[in-house]
Parts: C-alpha cells; sequence; structure tokens
C-alpha cells in the first residue's frame, strides 16, 4: 500500500510455459483419482445391502474443540460477544430475534472453544443477566437452548462462578417442563447439572426451588439422551449428604419403572447414568434402599455386570450391588439366599470383577464379598468353595493396599461364624486352616505392620484367631515363623490405647516366659 | 525513554545498535502499549523530529494495527479496540494534524495509519467524524494537505469495504475526489492523489453509477484525466477504466466509442506504462464477455442479471488492427526473461482473448497479417506472424482453423529448424503447442496428425529439444499436447513406435547443463509423466524399464550432504519432479492387474526412497513425495500397512502443515489413499489422524479450501474402520453439523457459492461415509440421534436451490445412506422431510446419469426404510 502507485493490472501472457500448469493438472489428476475412488467404493457399499438393526438411541453431545487460541483474545472476544448480546437483546422489532440468536450463538461458540473457557470474561461483561433475560418465558427454543448452553459451560467454571447462576435457577428449571421441547429441557438439565455438582449449598438451593419432580420426570421416556442428562443431573442432585433427596426421588412415580426399564433395555450409556443414580439412592436412603431391594434391580445389576465390559458402566453398577448387599440385611437374608440362582450369579460376577485388570473393580468386588461374607454360615460355605478364594489369596499377596485391606475382610470374614452378642467370635476351623495353609497369614501380619488402624486391627483380629485356633497350638510357631512377634511388638507403646492393648495382650498370653520351654 | 534516538538508533547500520533500539522499543510496547503509540503518534506529528524517526514511528503505528498474519491481525485489532479510549483519541488527532505536515513522507505515512484505524474503528460505528472532519475544509486547505487528504481517503476507500460507509458520506468523498480530478485543480500532486483515490473509491459508487447524471459526470473528468501531461496521472486514470470496465460493465454503452479512441491512442502512442493499461482495459471487457456468453451458452434470454452487449464484436474491425500493430513492438530478449511484460505480451494476449470472445469473426482479420508478415526478412515480423496465428487458435471452430493448419503445419516445422531466429523458433513452438492442444485429439473430426506427417513432427521436436532452452522448452510443450491428443486412442497409439525415443529424448534433456534456465527441466519431465500417463498397453514394458531408471535418479539425489541453502532448494526441486514422474509411473503402472504385479517387486526401494526424501527436510513434508505415496497405497493395497510405522509420523507433519495448505490438503488426500488401501488396518492410526483433524477444523488459520477435503476424509476414515468410529463420531458430528449450519445457505459471489458447494460434498461424503461404515454393525443406533439434524441439512440445502450437479448426486446418496442405515428407525422423520419427496424426484427426472442413479437407489432404500 506503500507503493507509489495502485497494483498495476497484469495478467498471465496468453504465452506460458508448459510446466506451470501441468504440474498443476498432474496433482489436480491425483486429487480426482482419489476421489474416483471414494466414488466407486460408495457405490459398490451402496448396492450391498443388508438390513439395518439395533434400536434405543443415545444422547447428541454438543462438544466443543481443541484449539490452542491465546486466552487473551478469547477473553477479548467474549467481552464484545457479551456486548453485542447487551445489544441485541435491546433491540426491537424485526431481525432481533435473529440477532439475538446470532449473538448467543457467538458467545456459546466462545464459551465451548477451550478447555478452559472464558467463564471469567463473560461473568465480568455482564453476561447473566443478559442470559437470563434471553430465558423468559415464550422466546423461541433456539434462544432458549442456546442461553441455556452458555449457562451450561459457565456452571462449569470454578465454584464462584457456578454460583452466579443463582438469578438464572429458577427459569433453568421453568423449562424443564412437559411444555418445553426436548432439546431446550435436556440443555437446561444439563445446566442444572452442573450447578447441582457444585456442592451442597447449591444443591440445597436446587432442592427447594423443585428441581427434583422435574428431572425426575425426564427419566420417565425412552429418549435415549434426555435420560442420559436428566440421570446424570438427577445423581449430582441427590448427592446429599442429606438423604432427603434421595428419597423423594424413588418416591416420584414411575421413577422406579424407569429405572428399571433403562437398566434392563438401555445402551451401555444410559446405562451407566442410571446405575450411578442408583450408586447414590442406595447409598443415602434407607428407604430407597429397601424400594430397591425388594424389585429386580439385583437381578438387572447381575446381568449388567456379567455382560459388560466398560468400566464406566460397571464402576456404578457394582457400587451399587455392594450398597444395596451392604445396606439392608433383607438383600443377604432373603435375595441372596444361598441355593438360588441369583446368588451364584452375584459371586460368578464378583469372580469375574476379581480377575478384571481394574482396580477399582477389584477393590469394590471385594467390598461387597466382604458384606456377603458377613452372613449366614451358608454364606461363607458359599464363597469359600468358589473361584473366589484362590483369587483372593492371590490378591491379599500382590495387590495394592486399599485392595489388600478389603481381601482382609473377606478372608477374615469366612474365619468366623456368625455370633449373636459380644464377646471373641467363634471360629470356622476348616476355613481358617485352610486358608492358613495355603498362604494368607503372611499377609495379615503384613496389615499388623501397616499404618492405617483399620487395617492393623484386622490384621491382630485374625492373628489372634490363629493363635487361639490353629489345631496342637500350632498357631504361636506359624505367628513367630511370620516374623509376627515382631510385628506384635511395634504396638508395645503404641498412641492408639486398643490396639496397644490388643496387641500387648497376645503377645504376652501367647509369647510369654514359658513361650519356647517346651521345646 | 527518548524515543528519537532510540527511532534513530533502529536505523542505524550497526547491527548491535539496531538489535538494542529494537529491543528497548520492544519492550515499550509490552510495558505500556498505549503510553508506546501515543509516544510514537507524538514523534510523527511533531515537526521538529528528523523525517526519519517520524516514517519509522508511524511504520510502527501502522504495524501495531494490521499484520499479514490473519491470527495476528485479529489479535491486533483487537487490541486498539480495548485500548484505553483518551489514549486512542490523542493517536487519532495526532494522525489527522500530521496531514497538514509541510513534510511529504510524514502525510503520507499519516495518511496510511489513518486508514488502518479507519478500518479497524468504521466497521465497530466508531470514529464516526472522521470523514466528516476529512472533508470538512479540504477547500481551503494549502495543497500539500488536500493532497495528502486525498491519499487518505483513497487508502480509507481500501481497507473499509463499502457498506460501512452510508451513501451520503460515499457522494461527500466522491465530490471531494472529482474535484481534485478536474482541470480547475492547478496542483498536479493533488491531482494525482484524486485519481489514484478514485481508484479505490469505485467500488463504493455503485449508487453513483447507477444515476444517469453522476455517471456521465465521473466517466468524464475520468476520461479528462486520461489526457492529462502528467503520465502517472494517465496512468492512473487508465487504471481507473480498467475497474470500471469490470465493476460496471453493464453502464459502459454510451461511452464504448470516445474509450475506444482514447485506448487506441494510447495505446499508439502513449508511453509504455500508460499503453499497457490500456491494452488491458480491452482484455478485461474479454474476461466480462466470455464470462456472460459462456455462463448463458451464447443465447442470451433477456431476464439475466447482465447481458452481453458485444463490444468486443462491434469494435472488432478497428481493434484486431490495433492489436496486431502492437505485436511488431517485442523486446530483444524477452523470451529469455521469465517476468517480462511488455507492450507485444499484452496485444498477443489480448488477442488471444478477443479470438475467445467472437470465435471465427477474428480468423480473416488476422489471416493477412501472418500471411504478409510471415516470410519478411524481419524477424520482428514473422514472430509477430507467428505469434497473432498462435493467439487466435483458442475461440474459432475447428472447420475454420484446421484448413489453414493443414496449410501451416510443415511450414512451421520448417521454421523450428531453420529459422535463423531463437525468438521465431520459440514462438514457433510455441504456435505449434497451441495447434495440438486445440486441434489435436479425440474430440476433433479431421485430424492434422497423420502417418504421413507424424514421424516428421516427432523429429523436428525431439531435434528442437537440443536447442536453447527456451527453445526447448517450448518443444516439450508441443510434444505435451501431442501426446495429450493420444489419451483415449485405444489398445494402439501412433506414438507407440517413437515411445523409446521420446523418453531419451527427454531423459536426455532433464540432464542438460542448462536444464535449469527456462523451466526446462520441469517442462522434460512433465511431458514425459503425460507421455506415460497417455501411453498404451503396448508400452508399458517400457514403462516399466523407467522405474529403476528414475529410482536411481532419485537416489542419487540424496547423496549430497552439507548443502548450501541454494543446492537444498536445487535438490528440492529435482526431488519434487522425480517423485512427480514416480507419482505418474505407479498409477500407470498399478491400473492393471498385469502391470501392478510386475511393479510391486520395486514397491520397498520406492517407499524407502521417498521415506528418505522426507528425511531431507526437517520441519516441512514433500508434497510431491507425499502425493506419491498416496498412489503407491493404491497400488500395494493392505500391504501398504507395513510403511506405516515409519511413514506415519510424516503424514502427521504433513498434516500439521497449515502454513503451505496445498500440502495439508494434499496430505488429507493421501489419508484417504491410505483408508481405502489399508481399511480396518488404519485402526492404530485413528487417533492421531482424527485428533490432528479436528484440530486443523477448529483452527481459523487454515486455508478454507482445506476443509472440505477434511471433512471427506472423516467418511474415508469411517468407511474404512466401520464402527470403530463410534469414539470420534461425537466430535467428528459436532464438527459436521456446526459447517453444515453454516453452508446451508449461500450469500456472496459466484465464487464464494462454489465454495459453499464444495463444502456441502465434503459434509456430505463424510456422511455418507459413516453411514456406510456403520452399515451392519450392531452401533448403527448410535447414528439415529444425528438423522433430524442430516435430514434438516438436505432439506436447507436443497430449498436453497443453488447446488452444483455434484452436491446433488451426494446429497441424494446421503439420503439413500441414511435410510439404508437406520431402516425404520428413521422412517417418519424421512417421510417429514422434504427431501424425501419433492428432492427425490427432482433427481429422478434429471438429465445427469450418475444423479438418476443415486435417485433411484435411495428410492428403493426409502420404500424398505419405510415399508418395515
Amino acid at each position: 500500500m506503500a507503493d507509489d502507485s495502485p497494483a498495476s493490472h497484469r495478467r498471465d501472457p496468453i504465452k506460458s510455459s508448459v510446466g506451470n500448469v501441468a504440474a498443476q493438472r498432474r496433482r489436480q489428476k491425483a486429487v480426482t483419482v482419489g476421489k474416483e475412488r471414494r466414488e466407486s467404493l460408495f457405490r459398490a457399499k451402496r448396492l450391498c445391502r443388508v438390513g439395518a438393526t439395533g434400536d434405543g438411541d443415545v444422547s447428541v453431545e454438543e462438544n466443543d474443540m481443541i484449539t490452542d487460541e491465546e486466552g487473551f483474545l478469547l477473553d477479548a472476544q467474549t467481552s464484545s460477544a457479551v456486548g453485542e448480546l447487551k445489544s441485541a437483546v435491546a433491540s426491537q422489532g424485526k431481525g432481533a430475534m435473529q440477532k439475538r440468536v446470532n449473538a448467543l450463538r457467538e458467545l456459546r461458540r466462545l464459551l465451548s472453544k477451550s478447555e478452559f473457557p472464558p467463564v471469567e470474561a463473560a461473568l465480568k461483561a455482564g453476561a447473566i443477566p443478559l442470559l437470563v433475560q434471553c430465558l423468559s418465558f415464550g422466546s423461541p427454543d433456539e434462544q432458549l437452548l442456546e442461553a441455556a448452553w452458555c449457562l451450561t459451560n459457565i456452571a462449569a467454571g470454578k465454584p464462584e462462578e457456578t454460583k452466579a447462576l443463582l438469578p438464572a435457577l429458577p427459569l433453568l428449571i421453568a423449562h424443564l417442563g412437559e411444555k418445553s421441547s426436548l432439546p431446550v429441557a435436556e440443555q437446561c438439565a444439563w445446566a442444572l447439572g452442573n450447578v447441582a455438582g457444585e456442592g451442597e449449598e447449591l444443591r440445597n438451593v436446587l432442592l427447594s426451588q423443585g428441581a427434583l419432580p422435574p428431572l425426575a420426570r425426564m427419566m420417565l421416556p425412552n429418549k435415549g439422551s434426555t435420560v442420559r442428562t436428566a440421570a446424570w443431573a438427577l445423581s449430582n442432585l441427590i448427592k446429599g449428604p442429606d438423604p432427603k433427596a434421595a428419597t423423594e426421588l424413588i418416591k416420584v412415580d414411575g421413577v422406579l419403572d424407569a429405572i428399571l426399564r433403562h437398566l434392563r433395555k438401555a445402551d451401555e450409556e444410559l446405562a451407566t447414568e442410571v446405575a450411578w443414580v442408583v450408586v447414590y439412592l442406595s447409598a443415602l436412603s434407607n428407604f430407597a434402599t429397601g424400594v430397591l431391594v425388594k424389585s429386580d434391580v439385583l437381578q438387572l445389576l447381575v446381568e449388567r455386570l456379567a455382560t459388560s465390559n466398560s468400566l464406566q458402566l460397571l464402576i456404578p453398577v457394582l457400587r451399587s450391588l455392594g450398597n444395596l448387599v451392604a445396606g439392608d440385611s433383607h438383600t443377604t437374608s432373603t435375595v441372596l439366599v444361598p441355593g438360588h440362582e441369583i446368588t451364584d450369579g452375584v459371586i460368578k460376577v464378583l469372580v469375574k470383577c476379581l480377575k478384571s485388570d481394574h482396580r477399582v473393580l477389584k477393590k469394590e468386588a471385594s467390598w461387597v464379598l466382604s458384606n456377603i461374607a458377613a452372613g449366614s454360615i451358608e454364606h461363607k460355605q458359599l464363597i469359600y468353595s468358589s473361584e473366589a478364594v484362590p483369587l483372593l489369596l492371590r490378591l491379599l499377596s500382590t495387590a495394592p493396599f486399599d485392595i489388600r485391606r478389603e481381601v482382609a475382610y473377606v478372608l477374615g470374614n469366612l474365619c468366623v461364624a456368625p455370633t449373636a452378642g459380644e464377646g471373641k467370635p467363634s471360629l470356622i476351623e476348616e476355613h481358617l486352616v485352610s486358608l492358613v495353609q495355603r498362604g494368607c497369614l503372611s499377609g495379615f501380619i503384613d496389615l499388623v505392620r501397616s499404618a492405617d488402624i483399620e487395617a492393623a486391627r484386622l490384621g491382630l483380629q485374625f492373628t489372634e484367631l490363629v493363635l487361639r485356633g490353629m489345631p496342637n497350638g500350632d498357631g504361636p510357631k506359624l505367628v513367630e515363623q511370620e516374623d509376627g512377634i515382631d510385628a506384635m511388638e511395634r504396638y508395645q507403646f503404641h498412641e492408639n490405647e486398643d490396639l496397644r492393648n490388643m496387641a500387648n495382650g497376645l503377645v504376652d498370653k501367647y509369647f510369654g516366659e514359658d513361650y519356647g520351654v517346651d521345646e | 525513554m527518548e524515543v528519537t534516538q532510540v527511532l534513530l538508533n533502529a536505523q542505524s547500520i550497526d547491527g548491535a545498535v539496531r538489535k538494542n533500539a529494537e529491543e528497548s522499543l520492544k519492550q515499550f510496547q509490552e510495558q505500556n502499549l498505549p503510553g508506546f503509540l501515543l509516544v510514537l503518534s507524538g514523534e510523527l506529528v511533531n515537526e521538529e523530529k528528523p523525517v526519519e524517526t517520524r516514517k519509522l514511528a508511524g511504520l510502527i503505528l501502522k504495524n501495531a494495527l494490521d499484520a499479514k498474519d490473519q491470527q495476528r491481525k485479529v489479535e491486533l485489532v483487537q487490541r486498539w479496540l480495548l485500548l484505553d479510549g483518551n489514549a486512542k483519541s490523542q493517536i487519532k488527532a495526532g494522525l489527522l494534524k500530521t496531514l497538514t505536515s509541510p513534510v511529504s513522507d510524514a502525510r503520507s505515512t499519516a495518511s496510511q495509519v489513518i486508514a488502518k484505524v479507519a478500518g479497524i474503528e468504521l466497521p465497530h460505528k466508531q470514529w464516526p467524524e472522521l470523514i466528516g472532519s476529512l472533508l470538512s475544509n479540504v477547500h481551503q486547505l494549502p495543497a500539500h494537505a488536500k493532497q495528502a487528504t486525498l491519499e487518505t481517503l483513497g487508502y480509507l476507500c481500501e481497507e473499509v469495504s463499502p457498506d460501512v460507509i452510508d451513501q451520503d458520506q460515499v457522494n461527500k468523498i466522491l465530490t471531494a475526489v472529482v474535484q481534485g480530478m478536474s482541470s480547475s485543480e492547478v496542483n498536479i500532486d493533488v491531482r494525482l492523489a484524486a485519481t489514484r483515490a478514485l481508484y479505490n473509491a469505485l467500488g463504493f459508487a455503485q449508487a453513483n453509477f447507477s444515476n444517469d447524471m453522476e455517471r456521465d459526470y465521473l466517466m468524464r473528468v475520468v476520461c479528462e484525466a486520461t489526457q492529462s501531461p502528467d503520465v502517472r496521472i494517465r496512468q492512473a486514470a487508465f487504471e481507473c477504466l480498467v475497474s470500471i470496465s469490470s465493476t460496471y460493465y453493464e453502464k459502459l454503452a454510451p461511452y464504448i466509442q470516445d474509450i475506444f479512441n482514447i485506448t487506441a491512442k494510447a495505446v499508439r502512442e502513449d508511453e509504455e506504462p500508460v499503453a499497457l493499461q490500456a491494452v488491458e482495459f480491452w482484455s478485461s471487457i474479454c474476461d466480462e464477455e466470455i464470462d456472460i456468453l459462456e455462463e448463458y451458452g451464447g443465447d442470451f434470454t433477456g431476464d439475466s442479471n447482465i447481458p452481453c452487449f458485444y463490444f468486443i464484436k462491434q469494435a472488432i474491425l478497428a481493434l484486431v488492427p490495433m492489436l496486431l500493430e502492437t505485436l511488431l513492438k517485442q523486446e530483444e530478449d524477452q523470451d529469455q526473461d521469465e517476468g517480462a511484460w511488455n507492450i507485444a505480451m499484452a496485444g498477443g494476449t489480448c488477442l488471444g482473448l478477443v479470438a475467445r470472445t467472437v470465435g471465427d469473426d477474428i480468423v480473416p482479420l488476422v489471416v493477412p497479417f501472418i500471411e504478409e508478415n510471415i516470410s519478411k526478412p524481419d524477424w520482428r515480423q514473422r514472430e509477430a506472424a507467428t505469434y497473432a496465428f498462435g493467439s487466435i487458435l483458442e475461440g474459432p471452430s475447428p472447420e475454420k482453423l484446421i484448413p489453414l493448419v493443414n496449410v501451416a503445419l510443415t511450414f512451421m516445422l520448417t521454421a523450428l529448424t531453420k529459422d535463423p531466429n531463437s525468438h521465431v523458433k520459440d514462438t514457433t513452438a510455441w504456435t505449434l503447442g497451441r495447434i495440438f492442444e486445440f486441434l489435436h485429439g479425440s474430440a476433433v473430426d479431421t485430424p492434422i496428425i497423420t502417418q504421413a506427417n507424424c514421424q516428421q513432427i516427432i523429429t523436428v521436436l525431439l531435434q528442437s529439444m537440443k536447442d536453447t532452452p527456451n527453445v526447448a522448452e517450448k518443444a516439450c510443450g508441443a510434444l505435451y499436447f501431442l501426446a495429450q491428443g493420444y489419451e483415449e486412442v485405444g489398445p494402439s497409439s501412433p506414438l507407440t513406435p517413437f515411445f523409446q525415443e521420446i523418453v531419451q529424448s527427454l531423459l536426455t534433456v532433464t540432464h542438460r547443463e542448462d536444464a535449469r534456465e527456462s523451466r526446462l527441466r520441469t517442462a522434460a519431465y512433465e511431458t514425459l509423466n503425460e507421455v506415460v500417463r497417455c501411453s498404451t498397453e503396448e508400452t508399458a514394458p517400457l514403462v516399466l524399464q523407467l522405474v529403476p531408471v528414475i529410482t536411481m535418479e532419485l537416489h542419487n539425489t540424496l547423496e549430497g550432504q552439507n548443502l548450501s541453502s541454494d543446492e537444498k532448494e536445487k535438490q528440492s526441486e529435482l526431488q519434487g519432479l522425480l517423485c512427480g514422474c514416480l507419482q505418474v509411473i505407479i498409477q500407470k503402472l498399478g491400473s492393471s492387474e498385469s502391470t501392478k504385479y510386475a511393479f510391486m517387486q520395486y514397491a520397498d526401494q520406492i517407499m524407502g526412497l521417498f521415506l528418505k526424501v522426507f528425511a531431507c527436510r526437517s520441519a516441512t513434508v514433500h508434497e510431491e513425495a507425499m502425493l506419491a505415496i498416496g498412489a503407491l497405497a493404491y497400488a500395494t493395497g493392505p500391504d501398504f500397512a507395513k510403511y506405516m510405522p515409519e511413514f506415519y509420523k510424516y503424514l502427521e507433519m504433513g498434516l500439521q502443515n497449515f502454513e503451505e495448505y496445498q500440502v495439508c490438503a494434499v496430505t488429507v488426500g493421501v489419508v484417504g489413499d491410505i483408508c481405502r488401501a489399508l481399511e480396518e488396518k488404519i485402526v492404530p492410526y485413528c487417533d492421531g489422524i482424527m485428533t490432528q483433524l479436528l484440530k486443523n477444523l477448529s483452527s481459523n488459520q487454515l486455508h478454507r479450501s482445506v476443509k472440505p477435503p477434511m471433512f471427506s476424509c472423516f467418511g474415508d476414515i469411517a468407511l474404512a474402520v466401520g464402527e470403530y468410529f463410534e469414539k470420534y463420531l461425537m466430535w467428528a458430528m459436532s464438527a459436521l453439523q456446526s459447517a453444515a449450519e453454516l453452508s446451508t445457505h449461500t450469500a456472496g459471489d459466484d465464487e464464494l457459492i462454489e465454495y459453499i458447494n464444495t463444502l456441502r460434498n465434503g459434509i456430505l461424503e463424510a456422511y455418507s461415509g459413516i453411514f456406510q461404515g456403520f452399515k451392519n454393525s450392531p452401533k448403527t443406533q448410535l447414528l439415529i440421534p444425528y438423522a433430524p439434524h442430516i435430514l434438516q441439512f438436505l432439506d436447507g440445502i436443497y430449498m436453497e436451490k443453488d447446488m452444483d450437479d455434484v452436491v446433488m448426486k451426494t446429497a441424494i446418496g446421503v439420503l439413500g445412506d441414511l435410510a439404508d442405515t437406520l431402516g425404520s428407525h428413521a422412517a417418519s422423520l424421512i417421510q417429514q422431510s422434504v427431501s424425501s419427496k419433492d428432492f427425490l424426484n427432482e433427481c429422478l427426472s434429471s438429465e445427469d446419469l450418475m444423479i438418476k442413479e443415486s435417485a433411484e437407489w435411495a428410492k428403493l432404500a426409502i420404500t424398505r426404510a419405510i415399508s418395515v
């Protein structure tokens, strides 16, 4: 532009070198060849026609893509997008609606662009009141959708940024209703799910504003993506710690049926979200647990565990199962009765989980087993004679600490009979002898050495069983061989009185002055 | 900071001082941008400062507002918009004040900066008073300030788009500009600035050109300026006329006679820069009329946008002689100078355009000139005659030209061997090439090359390949078109007997010491490629023999080490030519089973060489090698998997190459080739490829032309990997969906509509690939949620009524794929869509067989989906 004259017209001479065009043509031909091949492939595929299969459906998740745009620029663009929105909201008459939608879409695009959305910039520029206004009743769907989407992404920000949504909550909840179009309701549910996930305080606000019933009703139909989003939002909403919401949820008409139906039929992604709802229901509310165990839910959970390989799904399903087993004695006493088909099914899927490569599955499965092993003699015998024991023994010696602790509970529970009342538990000698012979003692002695009080207690309790219960008074010798004395002597001056007394008592009783004299 | 000294230092010849100064400027800028810009504008406006620091200050200011790089530009614009308002007003005041400076460099710099600021602010409705304040007292200003104001208006019109300035202001700008141009203005510099400003302001004058009086006035002023005593003003005025010829073609009728007189006089008598623009006016009119006539197939019906006024046809009797005269004004060595552009070249180029515009009518006007001059002793006359002949070979009908060619051919062949003048030989060889390009081939009924003259033609051309580089290059070109004409000749080609000799001669040319001159080596290799590409089965064994020869050549390029940058460039260029050659050979041999089998023995070795060619460069990927690998992948099929571990990193590098977007585009194409070759074996590489594709798509730096093939590439991948595509589905669909939303509606010029159609096609190919990839898998249900949007997209583009045939075929195919893959799940959706009825019916009755076929298939698929 600083040239002396404007760019003069200059065209390619008619007499030009063949090399200029030839290479270009050759490259174009190469591209054309590729296109022709794609074309023939399409046509070939279209000719062999086979019926389509499959049912159910899955959600469309609008997601962002990665860009490495600088934050600075993004912030600047965001402020100016909010500015645009402000003027669009203020404008009236023909085209105003389209203008608003465009402005919202631009803002949404910016908020969806990066892993670190420019939420702060949007809030600073005053986005919330504008977005709330865009949610007013009677607004066109497109506008509602975009506004809710913006809010969803803002709610995904830091805690105080999530809190900024407070003025928007009543309208977001209002748009969950049956009068709203599904995409709008779903987007609002998403935003609310983000808010609920933030913490107890916001959860209570949402509950007091009546978010739960409409979200619960969104779970009822078979529309995949909607149910999934609603389930996810609900699982955030009932997280507690107050069990009231969970109890309220299970009482909503049709929710139990919907949970069962989705667990039975839905694809894995949807089943995953529904399973998380079951996790929180069963973890928090005794009432809900009671309702659930009387339904088919255990059977469905077992089936999912048996057939799925998706870790995302297996975790909540397994945890739900564990909650139901641990939370209500009804489960073990009347549903998982040894001899019933379902009981064998449960053991089988738990064995499958113990065999899995995933630490979480192994740990959760051991936890479930420990709860079952705390049941009747028949339960203990069932586990004892299952494929689980060799797996548990191996885990006790090789697995990471948290799994070992759960495994120790199972093995420990297998060796003691159910007791009524106080006093030392009575032994199941057959199980104890066999497990000790198969080398489990060293694992328990290891736990004695652990800094974790609960694990150490478990270790000491099992050591006590061995000292007391091994036939022919072999116990002390076995414990000594595994350096058990040394492990217990560490507790001589331990700050935890309970453990100190227990360890010192055992050492005094079995390794006192008389120990070794006989030999 | 004493900014004057720093700015002086920044222009010091001492590198260290300069670096230091640049560093402190940078620091200042980073620490306090408004302060920095303010100081710069203060420097620019200050009459006591040296001119060079004022200029530099202005330049830095300008660079803080605009950059070539699009991303950077956006950043700068945002930064300026967010800058403190106070600082901005002060800066702007300083800039405006500088326009009255007695120092011309300071004024001119300020003009440019003001235009940049205006380019940012006016679209945001900021600085609304700018144009008013520039124009407020333009009449009372001293000449130098008036000149600067007009210059500023010119730059401003270049920077901002017409829709941000309202008509009232446009009128004021035009008034000021036209007054500056008029003869009442005594100052030459003012008149020049005004004329140049008009050039930029023409795009704003739509309304004014629609008003007869205003248009008359504007045209009169421009025409007057072409008669100015100052050559710069005359040139600028003709540039205005050229611009008017394309922007306001339909308004020219009342003035065309006057313009012809003015241009004819300029072409004959004026200095070359002016004469060139005068010729350009007519070339530009030809462009317009060729476009119009092409679009309406010659029979203008009266209801379309712009009618053809046949200005060229009407002017032809005077225009052609004028152009023929220019042909005699050649420069001595123009053929050796690749960048040459002179009145003779411009005249010949225009003559070629006239021939395309009027067709047969031009022949009788040119033939006498050829006959009169072709045998004259003066080389200029012989060359001009040959050039005239070569120029009119495209446009007129073969019936009209072939009798002439039959007479001329022998003469030309003789001239090519015997003429003492290299310039004449050059043009003769080029003319032979044009003859073969337009009058030889299966489309022409009467062959001009016969058994009788074929041998002679080839002998002469091969002989001429030993001539000077420019002549040899043109001879290669002639051979290129000769071979191309036999592309569809059937099982036996007249070139077969000469194949070996031709290939040998071309290889010899590539080894000439002077092969780099006149792009001779490139021409030789491309000609070799064309000869191979158009060869028949008969010569397949000979093509196979070429493989080790070219492979060895490529191997030799890898020998050199520690090359200088110049040598590296040469190496890379040669590697490009050789890879290009291998690409054609592989494609040729790979296209038939028998030759493919024989070729495969070389595959490992060739792939090894391609990888070494890649390794020669550190950061970029060799485009030609990439293309050749695409061909190799197709030839080797699933076995290509063995090369993937080593090749993958280059593939990724190519995909990442934003700057050279052609490389990126080629690589995307190769990904498609590899998908088709490897099918599910591509799976291990998909994560990387998809990540890169999605990254590219979300970037605003990527050249738009790469986007459509990237979408198609989604389809290629989905087709290859089937339901495994599930993991990318959500992202891919989201990218496709947002692109689909953008491309449903087209608004803009033809070029944009064409682009939108390629984009639509890419999106649709992706959908087809995805549907077909998931077909028969248990996961087809995953696609159901996307169906409504896809149908909406199909309905949307159908309703726009502006899709081309390619899009139509792909779109109706997608409808079929959707129905076929989703079956009854989509039945009700399909039934609701417009596409399944009106669009389908339209396609079923299409004259295009491919569209019809796709539509019939789609109909079948829909019937099945609905009936279940």
